[in-house]
């Protein structure tokens, strides 16, 4: 079965509909611009044909809409258009329930992976420097491995001088390390909920492998001399310090209610009343 | 001598009848021709324009072909150095300025007054004006292959579809090619200006009652989007294009460094244009996929509100985008680090459409008619250009890879995987309701796997070499390089999807004469212009229409479950 309804757009009227008149002008106008632009590298004949042709369609073209525009009229034929269609059943998409029930009630804030973040970073510094200290003798190898990366002048530095103190190499590494350290942290709070009864093995175990083979497989293009000495042992192993460290901190944190089996209204921050009632004497 | 003329024979008088037969076959064919010349109808406009493109899509596709004839074995002679330089320029021009851009605004002269409900566009001979200088701009570039050389010479342009400075100065470009390629944009740069304005227009003054702004389709949505950025952006480039010609004939020194000019003048005002521009032509690829998607799920579209928010939210960060294409030129570490960022930006509203265009799939009766199947070509593709344009947004990365292949694939999967794509789609999906009949559904999958999969062979296959370390522009390699068997996969590829457009082009043509008949509302579709006959009358509607949704046509189709409740 089908419906069908009269289309009201396309009834069968007949009449005369006004439109309007076509007209040579246009092409006139655009020919002879272009045969004024063409001018410039062919001859002034072409530029003098060109204006010629402009004027003559200018004044058509006023013509054509002064006093009043040219209108043809046309006539109109009668056409029923019967609005149909074959498929007149309306499916809707139910949502499942279990969909649903996966999303945790508890975790941990968001902010507990940025203080996570913050701590792992003051605690990665230890294995980094212990790196330099071993390896070159100088606590200052591994701060200026990161901070070369911004030092646009450190081209091809000798061993020596990245193992020596520079205040540029120094304030450059920390702001990249505190901002890779922040955005980290803000990445492992907002990934928190995806797995809120394990964040160390979050957090110390799969964020610093990850992070690792990421870093590994993109080192070249961003920083080649970083990449050309660095320890990757080392590295895995700081990430990992940076992890647990940050996982401690995340585990230590109380968790929190998340809004889930809140009504949307509720989650989008809209205040009902009825709806915070209704919440009140659920939880009564 | 009566009874001679009785007894003159038959044939004579028959003669004398197809005589006039034939003349007036051929009044009216002069008559027909006039008509399309001088009419200011906007659907008939249209036709001209995707009929203009289409026509440019061959030529710029058999450049393609000689380009990769020439690259699919190292050390061959199978064009010179100036030929291919001219090939590739030309190639390039053409399917932007000349393919891209009239076809798409071919798609809006036609459809968008047919969706709001109007008769016309605002300014109908303004619509035939712009048209006829995008035809001029055009015929003017290729008349460079006979005018442009030096002292008569034909020549055609050579300077890259960018046309960096100091190449196009008077020293480096003699003869007038150059000034060729300038012209011809300015010349349809200005046809392109007063299109966008009568778009706008149309669109804010012309919309049948009910039709508010978040009532309009998606399509209509985007073209307005699209008119605007266009204003923005072409007159940069046509003021680039100016100051070009005034250091070339004046005397000037805008992109003159000896002289106290900067060539990087030119850069920023080329790609102040030339990024937006990208936006500019798939904005309107979106348009395309927005109509058909839903439609072919049988679903209203997903995230509507948030659809027209991201395409706005578009067409604002592309305005800040464009030095991207500059991180090799030397800028600042704050001014690399600004252009990354605004870059990686593009990503969100863009990700917002494609998860919109799954949610829409997600759950609906998928009909895999060709134009769906061009749309979902167009989205796996679409994700894969947007993710290596995240990777050429990183400053470093870019430094590896800049003017290498993977450029050259990562924009071909966005002009081609997504742009030509969704055109593809478009084509098939309002070609019933400009002609009154379907085009071949055979040869459209034909058409589409085809092309699909000369698509993948060749662009796939283009980023490994530039990984690899071909630059763009090379018209030749050594052998010992390694990319020798790669570029003969991309050539195979380019003739298979040379093979599909000539399946399309067969299709089109001779759907046009022997294709089945459409009727009205061939796809069972929900807007405007489905409720008019195939083709549509002059008039295109007898009486103005009054809409109460987004979906008018499903609202008539389904009385006791109609869309302007849920709607509000």
């Amino acid at each position: 079965m089908s419906s069908e309804e009269k289309n009201p757009h396309a009834g069968e009227n007949t009449g005369v509909v006004a439109l309007p008149a076509n007209t040579a002008w246009p092409v006139v106008l655009a020919f002879g611009a272009t045969l004024c632009f063409a001018s410039l590298v062919m001859n002034p004949g072409v530029g003098i044909a060109g204006i010629v042709l402009v004027l003559v369609a200018l004044v058509g073209w006023v013509r054509q809409i002064f006093p009043h525009e040219h209108h043809e009229e046309v006539l109109v034929v009668a056409h029923t258009t019967i609005a149909t269609t074959a498929r007149t059943e309306v499916g809707r998409i139910e949502l499942s329930e279990i969909q649903r029930s996966y999303l945790p009630i508890e975790s941990y804030p968001i902010t507990s992976g940025i203080k996570g973040g913050i701590a792992g970073g003051i605690a990665m510094i230890l294995p980094a420097v212990l790196f330099g200290w071993l390896t070159q003798h100088s606590i200052w190898y591994a701060v200026n491995l990161l901070g070369g990366a911004g030092a646009a002048y450190w081209t091809n530095p000798t061993t020596a001088y990245i193992a020596a103190f520079h205040w540029s190499g120094l304030l450059i590494a920390v702001v990249i390390h505190a901002v890779i350290c922040l955005l980290v942290g803000l990445l492992y709070g907002a990934l928190l909920p995806m797995w809120p009864r394990h964040p160390i093995l979050l957090g110390g175990i799969l964020a610093p492998v990850l992070w690792t083979g990421v870093l590994h497989s993109v080192l070249w293009f961003i920083n080649p001399a970083f990449a050309n000495r660095i320890a990757w042992g080392w590295f895995a192993a700081s990430q990992l310090f940076f992890g647990i460290v940050a996982g401690l901190v995340v585990a230590r944190t109380g968790r929190i209610q998340t809004r889930q089996p809140l009504p949307f209204a509720l989650r989008m921050g809209i205040e009902a009343k009825e709806l915070m009632s209704t919440e009140q004497e659920d939880e009564k | 001598m009566s009874n001679l003329q009785s007894d003159l024979p038959m044939p004579i008088q028959g003669t004398l009848e197809s005589e006039k037969a034939r003349r007036s076959r051929s009044t009216a064919l002069l008559e027909w021709l006039q008509g399309w010349l001088v009419t200011v109808d906007h659907k008939r406009l249209g036709i001209l324009y995707i009929l203009y493109s289409i026509f440019f899509l061959l030529v710029a596709g058999a450049e393609a072909i000689f380009i990769r004839i020439q690259l699919a074995i190292p050390n061959n002679h199978f064009l010179t150095a100036e030929v291919y330089n001219r090939f590739f320029t030309m190639h390039g021009t053409t399917m932007v300025f000349l393919v891209g851009m009239p076809i798409l605004f071919g798609f809006a002269n036609y459809v968008v007054p047919l969706q709001i409900g109007a008769r016309d566009m605002a300014f109908p001979r303004l619509n035939a004006l712009s048209f006829w200088l995008t035809a001029f701009g055009g015929m003017l570039l290729y008349f460079s292959f006979l005018g442009g050389g030096l002292y008569g010479a034909g020549n055609a342009p050579d300077v890259g579809w960018f046309a960096y400075a100091p190449l196009t100065a008077r020293t480096f470009s003699p003869g007038n090619a150059t000034d060729y390629w300038a012209l011809a944009l300015i010349v349809s740069g200005f046809g392109t200006l007063g299109t966008a304005v009568n778009i706008i227009a149309t669109i804010f003054s012309m919309r049948c009652r009910g039709m508010t702004l978040m009532r309009m389709p998606l399509f209509t949505w985007l073209y307005l989007v699209v008119s605007g950025l266009t204003l923005v952006t072409i007159t940069p480039l046509t003021a680039a294009q100016f100051m070009l010609l005034i250091d070339r004939y004046l005397g000037g020194h805008f992109f003159d460094t000896q002289a106290g000019g900067s060539a990087l003048v030119w850069v920023h005002f080329f790609w102040i244009f030339g990024h937006p521009e990208v936006y500019v032509l798939v904005l309107p690829a979106f348009a395309i996929a927005n109509e058909i998607i839903p439609v072919f799920s049988r679903k209203a579209i997903f995230g509507y509100p948030a659809m027209v928010a991201a395409s706005v939210g578009i067409m604002f960060v592309s305005l800040g985008v464009w030095a991207h294409h500059m991180f090799t030129v030397g800028m600042t570490s704050v001014t690399n680090a600004f252009f990354v960022l605004s870059t990686m930006l593009v990503g969100i509203p863009t990700g917002i459409k494609i998860f919109n265009w799954i949610a829409t799939i997600w759950g609906g009766r998928v009909r895999f008619q060709t134009p769906m199947l061009f749309c979902l070509g167009f989205l796996y593709q679409f994700l894969i250009a947007g993710l290596t344009g995240i990777m050429l947004s990183v400053a470093p990365m870019d430094w590896q890879l800049h003017n290498s292949y993977f450029v050259i694939a990562h924009f071909h999967y966005v002009l081609v995987g997504a742009i030509v794509f969704c055109i593809f789609a478009g084509l098939y999906y309002w070609y019933p309701k400009a002609t009154g009949r379907m085009m071949s559904e055979r040869l459209g999958k034909w058409h589409f796997w085809l092309f699909v999969i000369g698509f993948h062979i060749t662009f796939d296959t283009m980023h490994f070499l530039g990984i690899l370390g071909m630059p763009r522009s090379i018209y030749t390699y050594q052998p010992d390089r390694g990319w020798n068997t790669l570029n003969l996969i991309v050539s195979v590829g380019g003739f298979i999807q040379g093979i599909a457009v000539l399946i399309f082009a067969y299709n089109f043509i001779v759907s046009y004469f022997k294709g089945d008949v459409a009727g009205d509302d061939p796809w069972d579709a929900w807007t405007l212009e489905w409720t008019t006959s195939s083709p549509p009358p002059v008039y295109n509607f007898a009486e103005e229409p009054e809409v109460r949704s987004r979906r008018p046509l499903w609202d008539l189709k389904h009385p006791y479950d109609t869309d302007w409740e849920y709607e509000g």
